[in-house]
């Protein structure tokens, strides 16, 4: 069942409006997750074990090391990743 | 189509001579002391090996082409390895293993089925072109499937698991193909 309310249906907004943003997805994802870290912490949403996995693989993707770029293809793994969580969340 | 007719590079794709590098994260640091490799799952004889013993094991030379799902490809390129049927004869696949789940650094992995590893092109690659593979191409070890994109081949290998059934890698979870064929220009799963 998934979670209900105004805060819950606040924490969803807040999570796309972060992914989709202007700017790069990157940024744009590491916003995101932070929103989304946020609304657990406070209980709006709850975490479910898929969510927890899709958002492990989105922070190895996001993981930079000091000094290092990021790979060609963090962009897209943070859009792909991204917008499977959109989806996870509306369940959560 | 004959294979006199079948064309060199897979529909969708362009030529180039550079080796593009795309990955997501940053390069690992890989120190060979602590380095490992390790075989396990529907085997009889699962294993882990250090990097002296893998560069002890028979190796071999293939000139492929490669193709990348984000539509280059790279023709007439040289790895030097492992033949995997090396590793599926030592490891003692048992009869239920149908799949293999590639594992890299990073908790990278992706999946393949275990018929995709029956090509005498297929390798854990240490070198290519004949020099050591450089850190953002996969230093010191990487899968090569050239009958798949070029994700499959996964960079900075670290295992093999092999199940019997099958379960999705990183990217396949998130929307690329399953299969992978460049032929089929297998590349997205909603395609």
């Amino acid at each position: 069942m998934s979670s209900a309310g105004p805060a819950a249906e606040a924490a969803r907004r807040d999570f796309s409006q972060a992914l989709n943003a202007k700017g790069h997805a990157v940024e744009n994802a590491r916003q995101a997750v932070a929103t989304l870290e946020r609304a657990f912490a406070d209980g709006a949403l709850e975490r479910t074990p898929e969510i927890d996995q899709t958002l492990d693989d989105l922070r190895r993707a996001l993981a930079q090391d000091e000094g290092q770029k990021l790979g060609g293809k963090s962009a897209e793994a943070a859009r792909f990743i991204g917008r499977r969580l959109e989806r996870l969340i509306e369940q959560a | 189509m004959s294979v006199e007719q079948q064309p060199r590079v897979p529909p969708g794709q362009y030529v180039t001579e550079k080796w593009p590098v795309l990955h997501y994260g940053t390069v690992p640091k890989v120190d060979l002391a602590r380095w490992d490799f390790r075989v396990w799952g529907e085997v009889d004889s699962p294993f882990e090996i250090g990097w002296q013993e893998f560069r002890r094991l028979p190796r071999t030379k293939i000139q492929t082409d490669i193709h990348c799902v984000t539509r280059w490809s790279r023709l007439d390129i040289e790895f030097e390895g492992v033949p995997i049927r090396h590793i599926l004869e030592r490891a003692r696949l048992r009869p239920a293993a149908r799949h293999v789940i590639a594992h890299a650094e990073q908790g990278y992995t992706t999946n393949l089925p275990l018929s995709a590893l029956e090509g005498d092109d297929v390798l854990l690659a240490d070198v290519a072109d004949g020099a050591p593979l450089t850190p953002d191409h996969g230093y010191p070890l990487r899968l090569v499937v050239p009958q798949r994109y070029f994700w499959k081949s996964a960079k900075w290998l670290r295992g093999l698991q092999f199940l019997a059934a099958d379960r999705p890698g990183f990217w396949e979870r998130y929307g690329y193909h399953n299969d992978a064929d460049p032929w089929l220009e297998q590349r997205y799963s909603d395609e």
